[in-house]
């Protein structure tokens, strides 16, 4: 060999190629942690990486402050955020949640995270234009490190653990802030008990949104009858599952509402009385005779005409605004069912303070 | 190249054989191992408790079963119960009941 | 499964049915839950959209493997 034949480089291996290939991934690149990218997440977290925040249905993996920072990291997400994410995976992991079943569901349902209070200027967060993406750093990544963690941890894979028959683009990210903002009204986490100050996350269970359109109506029952309309289907899960859902109103909307000197509390219950199938839509007319209907809520009355509420109460219509200035358009988002009850919980997981005025919304900020 | 001493207790972290650090993102699985009850001798004569989840045709199949059973293998007394969300674990005054009425049980439908 | 986990851990020899596509995940939910040996009862899939007649055959294929499940 000749004394100054250069040196073959030491073979490197492509780390987000080598991500992919062990399954880790949701099926986009992940950006390959480093000892110091888990170090800074882990600090951010509070320290000691082997504190365990959660166990992950359903394979139940041990949610360390570690491995929580890999998939913070692998998602892209800055240090920062990790509280939210933190937050919104012990809320997630809450029995009353029961995330072991909307993992397995053959339902699309996926769990949606809506962020209140100052962390989501703090974080940068998008609650206007494109709330659901795409564009956000902040909610891309929160979002897509919650879905990591479900996958990896909690072993959701798709066709394996997880049973999503056809599954939605939620699942890669589903991640929002509520234009407080922009809202005539108070925040939500406001109206449930906390104060304006408090940051929270609000967890439940999905479909994708269905878009309402109404660009004829000046007055609240114009708005809110297309988006009863939206609701009152039988394809959607609250028809045969009864339970949650969400309603996510574009700030033109709640301004017309409002001008009216409508509260949120008069929007739920005008969608709630307003919503309603009947008992020979969703039974198909007894075309398959009646035993199916035994998987019906008792509470549904058993005669043709009789008019079902969508979702059992006001209270389960889940009020939000969000959203661009401009755009006559709103969304409503069918939860899973009775199986699962949502979960509000603030980022430093204290509790509301004892109720304010504040319960139906009416209040200024 | 050997693994770096302070990842060897690591399952999370490691080094790759050209150098690089690489994260597992699956976290361990801790279980505490839960024994089997002991098994029946016999069905004849045991008290058999029936689990519906009420998912959709669970009660038909579980009736359908327990006739088969009965016809075939003379079991005892029969006591159904209905959970009341299919997707939740059942409460522990349930499994109390079940556990002070039967022998066995037989449980639908995980689909 | 959890909830035969909880007969089974109370004493009561309990035989859980499941359809064949989720022999995984119940596999997957037995080790999480310490009790790997737990066998499930195993009939055809679907049972949501079945005729009674269809549904008479999964009880068959079920009670041969709840003897099984209960007594071995």
């Amino acid at each position: 060999m000749i004394a100054n034949t250069p040196v073959e480089p030491v073979a490197q291996t492509d780390l987000v190629e080598w991500y992919f290939e062990q399954g880790w991934t949701d099926g986009l690149p992940v950006v390959p942690p480093t000892p110091e990218k888990i170090e800074a997440v882990v600090a951010a977290l509070g320290g000691a990486p082997d504190h365990c925040e959660a166990r992950v249905p359903p394979r139940w993996g041990n949610l360390t402050r570690e491995v929580l920072a890999v998939n913070l990291v692998l998602a892209g997400c800055r240090p920062e955020y990790a509280g939210v994410v933190r937050a919104a995976l012990v809320a997630m992991c809450d029995p009353h949640f029961n995330i072991n079943g909307i993992q397995a569901t053959t339902h699309v349902a996926a769990p949606l995270v809506v962020v209140n209070g100052p962390i989501r200027e703090t974080l940068g967060m998008n609650s206007g234009w494109g709330v659901f993406g795409p564009g956000n750093r902040a909610n891309a990544t929160i979002g897509r490190a919650i879905r990591l963690v479900l996958m990896n941890v909690g072993g959701g894979i798709p066709g394996d653990l997880d049973k999503s028959t056809l599954g939605h683009p939620g699942k890669y990210s589903f991640c929002i802030a509520e234009d407080e903002e922009a809202s005539p009204w108070a925040p939500y986490h406001v109206e449930q008990g906390y104060r304006a100050e408090d940051s929270t996350v609000f967890c439940i269970a999905t479909e994708a949104p269905h878009s309402v359109t109404n660009h004829v109506a000046n007055d609240p029952e114009g708005i809110l009858d297309s988006i009863a309309s939206a609701m009152s289907t039988i394809a959607h899960n609250n028809a045969v599952s009864s339970g949650s859902c969400a309603v996510v109103l574009g700030p033109e909307h709640a301004r017309t509402i409002a001008a009216r000197q409508w509260t949120r509390q008069d929007v739920r219950r005008y969608l709630w009385s307003n919503t309603t199938v009947t008992f020979a839509d969703i039974s198909f007319g007894g075309r398959y005779g009646k035993i199916y209907n035994r998987n019906l809520p008792k509470w549904y009355r058993r005669e043709p005409d009789a008019r079902i509420p969508v979702v059992p109460s006001p209270e389960d219509i889940h009020l939000f605004v969000a959203g661009g200035a401009a755009g006559r358009f709103s969304a409503f988002l069918p939860g899973w069912g009775h199986m699962t009850a949502p979960v509000l919980r603030a980022i430093d997981g204290r509790a509301p303070v004892a109720a304010t005025s504040c319960t139906d919304g009416t209040c200024e900020l | 190249m050997a693994t770096d001493p302070q990842t060897q207790h690591d399952p999370t972290h490691r080094v790759l054989s050209t150098g690089e650090h690489v994260f597992d993102p699956r976290g361990t699985v801790t279980a505490e191992l839960v024994p089997r009850a002991p098994r029946l001798v016999t069905l004849s004569g045991v008290r058999l408790a029936v689990l519906d989840n009420s998912k959709w045709n669970a009660s038909r199949l579980l009736r359908q079963t327990v006739s088969h059973l009965s016809e075939a293998h003379g079991i005892g007394e029969v006591t159904t119960f209905t959970k009341e969300s299919f997707s939740r674990v059942a409460p522990a005054a349930l499994i109390q009941e079940i556990v002070s009425r039967a022998d066995a049980v037989v449980t639908a439908i995980g689909d | 499964m959890h909830d035969t986990v909880l007969l089974e851990s109370a004493g009561l020899p309990t035989a859980a049915i499941i359809t064949a596509a989720f022999v995984n995940e119940a596999h997957t939910q037995r080790v999480a839950l310490g009790a790997a040996d737990l066998e499930p009862v195993v009939i055809t899939h679907p049972l949501s959209t079945l005729t009674d007649e269809e549904i008479n055959d999964r009880a068959l294929e079920a009670a041969r493997q709840v003897v099984e499940v209960l007594t071995s």
